[in-house]
């Protein structure tokens, strides 16, 4: 046993984060500690690093053992030379990985190499993470992401650790460098805790899976038994909840929201969003049981495979008149020094009722395709039109006109609502814009709100008070609210949670079928795709690679590069 | 950031091209801001009354003149010759440091100004080294204190001192230092041994104080904030929590990173010292530019004023540009044209 | 499938509105002293106090005149009392010019045609390389020295340097998710001014007045020290002014005569500074969230 985590409980200022969790993780094995935002799973791991900020209160045991020194009681420590760096390294954040922007690559890991006594040379260091000793006389900038982490999980060796703490060390990868990123993680056979939000994307890599909600660990298994056997509803959930790119198998989302830090409630903290909670699941708190070979706290295991979760429709009907036509989009970005090709050549077009899915990685240009649909750039060469009416040359007030046809739904839940304006007004700003009658207003509004699944209760809020799945209906609703013939969602659940992603694109399906809404739904994702969309389009650097059908795109993709992004999507 | 791309390390052709060209591309700005300053430096003294003659006398020498007189001189000088001939003499007697003569006291006004500005640039000199070693360091060490959560009233201190005029902290200084307990010369820059190191010494003591004193609180406040955001920022973090201790972690990865910028600002402020030294060299009655540019004002003295103006306008100009110069050898970013 | 109501936490609105800090609120209560001297010595003072002669050349603080009197017998306190209108006057409404200046040629800079932003910005980039003081000198020496010409030569010389702060933040401003999401909605530029850009760039006008305010209140102390003020009406730099010609700080007299102004404008610029930079403390966490 390297690490043993006894009764951990954080505090911060009085409100509970991490909930009297106990924890082991064994010799050389990888466990993958797996939440959503506010889960607690960020401060238990800087716990271990005493790392916490200096508001917060830390009480419980972590042990750190290992055959070359004695144990070692993290939480008494006091000081942490020698522990950091040498017993316990840290894998950061994936995209900008905490590396000096000023020293070279080889300058850095000697720093390491020196600090913590290792015997290896950077040269070896490298090697390991499957970097060449040419990168060595690199500076961090002229490194792509995937490398850069590389170099950080070298610096991390360089003290010989007993334990791992990575934090997230996918964050800002592409899809195909984290797997990657992970597989190297995994090969290294160090003791490690990952912490993450991605359930699915570490199942191939990890050992062992801990779960946490609001602070608590609902379920601890192996993930060997992960496929089959009962799981805790929430478990249950978070799997269902993660897009596959198998149509046979749906894509849900768990309704509700995670509750905040402060305002947890009574008993089992899942309860208000359990499809299975029974009045003992609201006041009596379930205690971690063994069952099999997993720990799982949960009051209704013996029913617990019922729990399923409403899941993402599919389109009913056959889609109508073309509402958006794309032909031929060339798009170049012009600066001091270098001239961008965004765009080479795309063609779109939307029907009535239609969701449209725009897929690719980032680099590949279907943002910039986004914004040329709704009018905010205009392309260097290509013809955009709305209906039967041209968008490319319309200027000023022309296209302001047939902008307020089209509704943006953006990515970013916290800036897209003006934090200065409540939950009304938010949704009435494009009916004032286009100067709809004042009497008329207050009913499309709340229709608008009803479409995006929001009671009226919120109406009087300011975004501040919402939650980001909240704030993206809001804006969802606020994209609907003026009949639009189009709606642009772009990467528009990518900053939420996943156990609410589907609920956002269950609202856009509902919409388009109901209203014969024309969507785009742009996304990097490429199981979501294909869970709620009709047809898809594949960008990579700017061109197009591969369009058609979701159904057939899943199983017999065209190009080689779906393929890639299929397989990195996991399963 | 898309597919895995191989790294571009600074020696390439093209990188080497790309850095060739934006230097040439920073240096040809710099000219051109260079050219319309001298073209503003061209227009000035015909913008102000008193008509073209008064290039070359005062008001009551040219009135002796006869109107012949003033004929022949303005055609001798060119000034019946439309303007662009007028502006390419101009600047050949640039090129050519032939700015004329002074009308108050007939120096060429190229002499007057090599003898005006090395007291400067020794007075500018001397105060700027004082004014970064005690503004930074007092800079560093707030930052550091601020996150421990101490150290506001240094900040306040800083305020106050950033906010004396120049003026006025000069005049008391005179008072204390110079008329009460008599301890440095309230004028001039030698002493009546001449230039001797000592009574050059002497003679800075005050205007370098009263320079350095206004000057710190602004290098401390700006030093402080960039301490502070590299010291919160992620790198230094996670270096951080890769057990670097602390003093390592200071020296190594929070100085450099914090003082790029100050580095900057300290380059574009003796360029603007120069001009802002007027207030102090004739406060103290320090012969530098100064003063001179101040005196030819007063005595509208044009030929004098546009060479001045001239010589500011140009210190300004290149410290900008080695500061643009210099920074890429502190910050490799910058270095390969990272545009990230 | 809507999302049942859950009862979202109590987030107080908007942190940003507490602009002032304890710094601010010092600051702050300082410079509405000040202020209220400065109309205690523009409306409650006779119209020629500070110029009239009340008693004796070079006299001692007394009773009757508390500060002493000056080298024409004009009493000191009142000077110090009237030069406070004529301190804040000029330099709030330059500031009030400058900013208005500055946000509309920045503005323009930043949401206007390529063509007019380069020009602009290279207007600006010459600009700056023109030594200000020595401008000043020239203006007040050329151009006249009433308070109106000091004004605008004050207000064309300083609107640069918070042009191109306001040019950038204009930048950040457009590139925010609202102010996206309302272009995409068919908003024109005046609703995207009125609405949001206002939101956002509004307090950022305060620290540009405080800090352009501060800059007058010297530069004006320094011109008028040179001898290139307004003679004719009391301010403190032309008090000062008096003392040097005098030659006062060779006496005892610099004590109540050089002193006070000198105080007097070290004060009114430390209460605009803890006002600025409280408030430039607060705003930057928010502009910085852009990303």
């Amino acid at each position: 046993m390297t690490l043993s985590v006894q009764d951990v409980t954080v505090t911060y200022g009085g409100k509970v984060a991490v909930d009297h969790v106990d924890l082991e993780v064994a010799d050389g094995e990888v466990v993958a500690v797996v939440g959503e935002s506010g889960c607690g799973k960020t401060s238990l791991a800087r716990a271990l690093l005493g790392l916490l900020p200096s508001n917060a209160e830390v009480s419980g045991r972590g042990v750190l053992r290992s055959n070359r020194h004695p144990d070692l009681d993290l939480g008494a420590l006091t000081d942490w030379r020698g522990i950091r760096g040498r017993r316990i390294g840290i894998v950061p954040q994936g995209a900008m990985s905490g590396l000096s922007p000023i020293h070279r690559i080889e300058a850095q890991l000697r720093e390491m190499l020196t600090l913590h006594g290792g015997n290896s040379e950077p040269t070896d260091l490298l090697e390991r993470v499957g970097l060449s000793a040419g990168e060595l006389g690199s500076y961090a900038h002229q490194l792509s992401g995937g490398q850069r982490q590389r170099v950080a999980i070298a610096l991390t060796l360089a003290g010989d650790p007993d334990l791992l703490i990575a934090d997230e060390p996918t964050t800002g990868l592409d899809a195909v460098v984290q797997g990657k990123i992970l597989k190297l993680i995994s090969s290294l056979g160090i003791s490690t805790l990952i912490v993450s939000h991605d359930l699915t994307g570490l199942l191939p890599y990890a050992d062992r899976i801990a779960v946490m909600y609001a602070g608590r660990l609902a379920e601890v298994v192996p993930v060997a038994a992960l496929q089959q056997g009962r799981h805790h509803p929430y478990t249950a959930g978070l799997l269902a909840a993660t897009p596959s790119t198998n149509r046979t198998i749906p894509w849900a989302s768990i309704p509700g929201s995670a509750p905040a830090i402060g305002d947890l409630p009574e008993g089992c903290r899942f309860a208000p969003r359990c499809p299975i909670a029974v009045d003992e699941c609201h006041t009596v708190r379930p205690p971690l049981r063994v069952l099999g070979d997993s720990e799982v706290a949960c009051h209704r295991m013996d029913v617990a495979s019922n729990a399923t979760y409403p899941a993402v429709p599919r389109a009913t009907s056959a889609c109508g008149t073309p509402v958006l036509t794309m032909t031929g989009i060339h798009h170049t970005y012009r600066s001091r020094s270098r001239t961008t090709t965004a765009l080479d050549g795309v063609d779109l077009d939307v029907g009535r009722g239609e969701i449209i899915g725009l897929v690719g990685e980032s680099g590949s240009g279907k943002s910039t395709l986004a914004r040329i649909a709704l009018g905010l750039i205009r392309p260097t060469q290509g013809r955009v039109s709305l209906g039967d009416d041209e968008v490319t040359g319309a200027r000023s007030r022309r296209l302001r006109s047939l902008q307020r046809r089209v509704g943006f739904v953006h990515q970013d839940p916290y800036d897209s609502l003006h934090p200065g304006m409540k939950v009304w007004s938010l949704i009435a700003e494009p009916l004032v814009i286009a100067r709809v009658a004042r009497g008329e207003r207050d009913a499309k509004v709340r229709a608008a709100l009803a479409s995006a699944g929001l009671p009226e209760s919120l109406l009087d809020r300011f975004p501040g008070q919402l939650s980001g799945g909240q704030r993206q209906r809001v804006s969802i609703a606020r994209a609907l609210v003026n009949d639009p013939e189009l709606v642009v969602a772009d990467e528009a659940s990518s900053m939420l949670d996943v156990s609410t992603r589907g609920g956002i694109a269950t609202t856009l399906r509902s919409v388009a079928t109901e209203r014969g809404l024309a969507v785009v739904f742009v996304t990097h994702d490429m199981g979501e795709a294909i869970q709620s969309c009709d047809r898809i389009v594949v960008l990579r650097h700017g061109k197009v690679v591969d369009k058609g059908d979701c159904a057939q795109i899943s199983t017999s993709p065209e190009h080689e590069y779906t393929a890639q992004l299929l397989a990195a999507s996991h399963h | 950031m898309s597919a895995i791309q191989t790294s571009a390390p600074a020696a390439t052709p093209a990188a080497r091209r790309g850095r060739l060209t934006y230097l040439g591309g920073r240096i040809l700005e710099y000219l051109g801001v260079l050219f319309v300053a001298l073209t503003l430096n061209f227009l000035l003294p015909r913008a102000l009354p008193g008509g073209p003659l008064k290039l070359f006398g005062s008001p009551e020498s040219l009135a002796r003149l006869t109107a012949e007189e003033r004929a022949q001189i303005a055609t001798e000088y060119g000034f019946g010759d439309p303007i662009h001939l007028q502006f390419l003499d101009y600047l050949k007697s640039v090129v050519t440091l032939d700015l004329g003569t002074s009308l108050s006291d007939g120096r060429e006004v190229t002499a007057a100004i090599a003898d005006a500005l090395p007291w400067t640039l020794l007075l500018v000199g001397t105060s700027i080294v004082a004014t970064t070693l005690i503004g930074i360091t007092l800079g560093v060490i707030g930052g550091m204190r601020r996150r421990e959560g101490k150290g506001a009233f240094t900040l306040i201190g800083a305020i106050v001192v950033d906010s004396i005029p120049q003026f006025w902290l000069a005049m008391l200084l005179i008072v204390w230092f110079g008329v009460k307990w008599q301890i440095a010369p309230t004028f001039g820059a030698t002493g009546p041994d001449g230039t001797t190191v000592a009574g050059l010494a002497e003679h800075l003591v005050l205007p370098v104080a009263t320079l350095t004193i206004t000057g710190i609180g602004y290098i401390f406040m700006y030093t402080r904030s960039s301490m502070l955001s590299v010291l919160t920022s992620e790198p230094v973090q996670h270096a951080h929590a890769r057990g670097i201790p602390r003093g390592r972690l200071v020296r190594r990865h929070v100085l450099r990173p914090a003082l790029l910028p100050v580095h900057t600002l300290i380059m574009l402020d003796i360029g603007f010292l120069a001009a802002g030294a007027i207030v102090v060299e004739t406060v103290f009655a320090y012969p530098g530019l100064g003063r001179l540019t101040f005196g030819a004002i007063a005595a509208r003295d044009y030929p004098l004023m546009q060479g001045t103006f001239l010589v500011l306008t140009l210190m300004v100009v290149l410290m900008n540009l080695l500061a643009d110069l210099t920074y890429p050898l502190l910050d490799p970013r910058a270095r390969t044209g990272a545009n990230q | 499938m809507s999302a049942p109501a859950t009862s979202p936490p109590v987030v107080a609105r908007d942190r940003r509105r507490d602009l002032l800090g304890r710094q601010g609120r010092v600051g702050a209560v300082l410079l509405s002293l000040i202020v209220g001297t400065a109309a205690y010595g523009f409306f409650i003072l006779p119209d020629d106090a500070g110029k009239a002669r009340v008693g004796l050349p070079y006299e001692r603080p007394s009773g009757a005149n508390p500060l002493g009197t000056d080298d024409l017998g004009r009493d000191l306190l009142d000077q110090l009392l009237v030069g406070a209108g004529t301190s804040l006057t000029l330099a709030f409404i330059v500031a009030a010019v400058t900013t208005v200046l500055a946000a509309v040629i920045g503005g323009l800079a930043g949401i206007g045609p390529r063509w007019l932003s380069s020009i602009i910005m290279r207007g600006i980039d010459v600009m700056l390389v023109l030594p200000e003081l020595v401008l000043f000198i020239l203006a007040a020496t050329f151009l006249g020295q009433s308070f109106g010409i000091r004004a605008a030569i004050l207000a064309v010389i300083l609107w640069p340097v918070p042009a191109r702060v306001l040019r950038a933040a204009v930048l950040t401003t457009w590139s925010r998710a609202h102010v996206e999401a309302a272009r995409a909605m068919g908003a024109g530029q005046s609703w995207l001014l009125a609405r949001h850009a206002s939101y956002l760039l509004g307090p950022l006008l305060v620290p540009v007045f405080v800090r352009t305010a501060m800059r007058v209140i010297i530069y004006d102390a320094t011109l008028s020290f040179l001898g290139l003020g307004d003679p004719t009406v009391p301010s403190w730099g032309t008090t000062l002014y008096w003392v040097q010609v005098n030659g006062v700080f060779l006496s005892d007299a610099w004590l109540w005569w050089a002193g006070p102004p000198g105080v007097a404008i070290t004060l009114t610029v430390v209460s605009l500074a803890l006002i600025g930079t409280s408030i430039e403390d607060r705003l930057n966490p928010n502009l910085q969230e852009s990303r």
